[in-house]
């Protein structure tokens, strides 16, 4: 039998399951769970998106605005959301708060460490874990995050291909081992939010912005306003 | 050929008895009584032997019982921990006989089939059973039969252990009082009197045919399970899994690596346990003897039901650092306290339109942050007042569908832990113009509302004032949410 079978249509059989296969291993650990996380529709501007697989900072000089801002692009990762707080902030996430800027709360899960060291060490478990879609920590000024570290997280975050935020205060610039840096400031707004929004630093790029942006939440997208930068 | 043996234990007086074994601060010599409601009325539920030798009965109202015998004491029935008590009880008859039953509310049953030679014979173990049941301070009727519901029949009534020789129990129970020895409803009982017919023996001359028309199957029922004509099953209490596993050390150990090994062991041991059991480990306790004798204990919970060995160990590992060892552990023992149905690993099919519970490596994450951090899940809520809009879930539970209309309103991100007073020093067409806030003015160049909540009355309890929520914005562009109640304002929360 086995000399009677033409071998072309079996070579042909086999070249079709290797390319099914390598769709599919390609498309497992890659694909679209590895896709960079879009922040403008526009990718002209900082190209296609944030990286995962890395620790981002967003430095808020108002805490609603760098929540919400924080909110849109943990919504974009898909997956499980946790959200690292200590228990001396004196702010709570408010998860209904959360949903216009497309976080739903059956993505989210909060946790709250009653000293700083345990919500960095819950921070770095979290996103050594690919179960996770993504991991933020509230920093709050006093707390001591250096490049030390910051370098620990974005390791971490590496190895489990987690995409993780920090949300600092304004002032609270120092060394650090995050790909990115974003400001964002609230601007004067009669009705949907607006922020100015600057990228600060990027491994590897030139800082960008600031621009004038706000969200669009009907189309979950951050519109361009005419006038900004 | 010799059939099955049964021997029953009738408690009189279990309820009290049993309560009284919790509470030994009750004084021993006085009534004790324990009342039910029934209604709007409050009913003696239950006695000890000093109420019922001074003539009360259960059923009579809590009132009268209580001005006929000034000295009683009164404790609300539990029946469920009476019943569970009942269920500890039938487990340890099994010292007597593998197979032993608990007859709520106040019955043992065991099948004694070739257990009695080991006591020395049925009277032996019947007497020794007695005895040892009022050690603890319970009153006790036993009896043997060869039918069980004969045993039970005859226990209820006669004081004097009776023990009947297979085939005697139709004469044996004849001449017993329907009441109590058949525990039958009232009414049926008052229609048997009004026929003239006390004792079973003058049910029994009765031909069978009208009984049933009159009284119906219940009554032949129970009939012919006391004379033995007829063996319902008995429903036999199975002991609960032994899930503790013990290592003692012929030498003391107390280096860590020594330790974690031996947990490994212990751990895997225990899981084969719960495996078989078809388990799950909710919470696990380690105990350390050290040996000095003195004893070390470390605790850990999970979130969804467990046994994998590595991660049980994973949780482990933080709580051992805190083990101090000295001059080295001769003994450990580890315990699931607390366990949950566990299917066989790989079932897990999703239920349909449900969102998944978080399971494999995710539930393993939220297990090792739950050791030290507080997680919760927002489940939200149908509600329009701030504070019930969500509640705090369980990581582990599957996340709950969203209402629709949830979370539209324009709401804050941030909600202040504690509100945070401010004042409002100006006003422009009954809107805040300005503040003062943390110490300084603040002029406002937007606001929005005043939004009112009012309180959810539906809740009931005292309602909280209704809320004025204003959305204001500095100049700085940084927007806040006000609150004003009461006549106070405060912040309670930051907006986008």
């Amino acid at each position: 039998m086995t000399a009677d079978t033409p071998s072309p249509p079996r070579s042909a059989a086999l070249a079709r399951l290797r390319d099914t296969l390598a769709g599919l291993t390609a498309r497992a650990p890659g694909g679209a769970a590895s896709a960079p996380i879009p922040v403008f529709a526009d990718t002209s501007l900082i190209g296609a998106g944030l990286a995962r697989g890395a620790l981002h900072e967003v430095c808020a000089a108002s805490p609603g605005s760098g929540v919400a801002f924080a909110a849109i692009l943990l919504a974009r990762c898909g997956g499980q959301v946790l959200w690292i707080a200590t228990e001396q902030e004196s702010n709570l996430v408010w998860p209904p708060g959360l949903l216009p800027f497309g976080l739903a709360p059956d993505k989210l899960i909060l946790a709250r460490a009653a000293r700083w060291p345990e919500a960095l060490w819950a921070m770095e478990e979290a996103l050594r874990c690919p179960a996770l879609g993504a991991a933020v920590l509230m920093a709050g000024s006093g707390q001591g995050l250096d490049l030390t570290a910051t370098r620990r997280l974005h390791l971490a975050a590496e190895a489990g291909g987690v995409f993780g935020l920090l949300l600092r205060p304004e002032g609270a610039a120092g060394a650090s081992a995050a790909r990115t840096r974003w400001h964002i400031a609230p601007l004067a707004s009669a009705d949907a939010p607006r922020w100015r929004l600057s990228l600060l630093r990027q491994r590897g790029g030139a800082p960008a912005g600031p621009w004038q942006v706000a969200f669009n939440a009907a189309t979950n997208t951050l519109h361009l306003e005419a006038g900004g930068g | 050929m010799k059939g099955r043996r049964y021997l029953a234990v009738h408690l009189p007086f279990w309820a009290a008895e049993h309560l009284r074994q919790a509470r030994p601060d009750l004084p021993a010599d006085q009534p004790l009584a324990l009342w039910a409601r029934q209604g709007a009325r409050r009913l003696l539920a239950a006695l000890d032997h000093h109420a019922a030798a001074a003539g009360l009965e259960p059923g009579q109202a809590l009132a009268d019982a209580e001005a006929l015998l000034p000295e009683l004491q009164v404790l609300p029935a539990q029946p469920e921990a009476s019943a569970a008590g009942l269920r500890d009880l039938a487990l340890w008859a099994q010292r007597f006989t593998p197979i032993s039953a608990a007859l709520p509310p106040d019955g043992l049953l065991l099948d004694i089939t070739g257990c009695d030679h080991l006591f020395g014979g049925e009277a032996p173990l019947l007497a020794s059973l007695i005895s040892a049941l009022a050690k603890t301070g319970l009153s006790a009727q036993g009896a043997i039969a060869s039918a069980a519901a004969s045993a039970m029949a005859l226990a209820r009534v006669r004081r004097d252990a009776p023990i009947i020789q297979p085939g005697a129990e139709e004469k044996a129970v004849a001449p017993l009082p329907l009441g109590p020895a058949l525990r039958l409803p009232g009414a049926m009982l008052e229609d048997l009197a009004r026929l003239g017919l006390r004792v079973i023996g003058d049910v029994l001359r009765q031909p069978r045919a009208p009984l049933a028309r009159r009284f119906g199957a219940p009554l032949l029922d129970a009939l012919d399970a006391a004379t033995g004509r007829r063996a319902p099953p008995i429903t036999p209490i199975a002991a609960p899994p032994d899930l503790a596993v013990t290592r003692a050390l012929p030498e003391p150990i107390l280096t860590a690596e020594a330790i974690a090994a031996l947990l490994d062991r212990l751990l895997a041991a225990l899981c084969a346990r719960l495996s078989r059991a078809g388990l799950g480990a909710r919470r696990l306790c380690l105990t350390a003897w050290r040996v000095d004798g003195t004893e070390q204990r470390l605790m850990i919970g999970t979130g969804a039901p467990n046994r994998d060995p590595a991660h049980l160990a994973r949780l482990f590992a933080e709580p051992l650092t805190s083990l101090a060892p000295e001059l080295g552990f001769e003994r450990f023992t580890l315990h699931a306290l607390a366990t949950d149905p566990m299917g066989a690993e790989g079932q897990g099919a999703l239920p349909m339109g449900a969102a998944p519970r978080p399971d494999g490596v995710l539930a393993q994450l939220l297990d090792r942050l739950g050791q030290r951090l507080r997680l919760a899940r927002p489940a939200p809520l149908p509600s329009h007042w701030p504070e019930r809009q969500w509640r705090a879930a369980a990581p582990h539970e599957a996340p709950s569908p969203t209402p629709p209309g949830w979370g539209a309103r324009a709401a804050p991100v941030l909600l202040r832990r504690r509100p945070e007073a401010v004042q409002v020093t100006a006003f422009a067409e009954g809107a805040p113009a300005a503040l003062r806030w943390r110490g300084r003015h603040y002029a406002l160049t937007r606001a929005e509302g005043p939004l009112r909540l009012e309180a959810e009355w539906w809740h009931g309890g005292a309602l909280p004032p209704a809320r004025d929520y204003h959305r204001v914005q500095l100049a700085s562009g940084e927007r806040l949410w006000l609150c004003h109640a009461d006549g106070r304002w405060v912040v309670q929360g930051d907006l986008p």
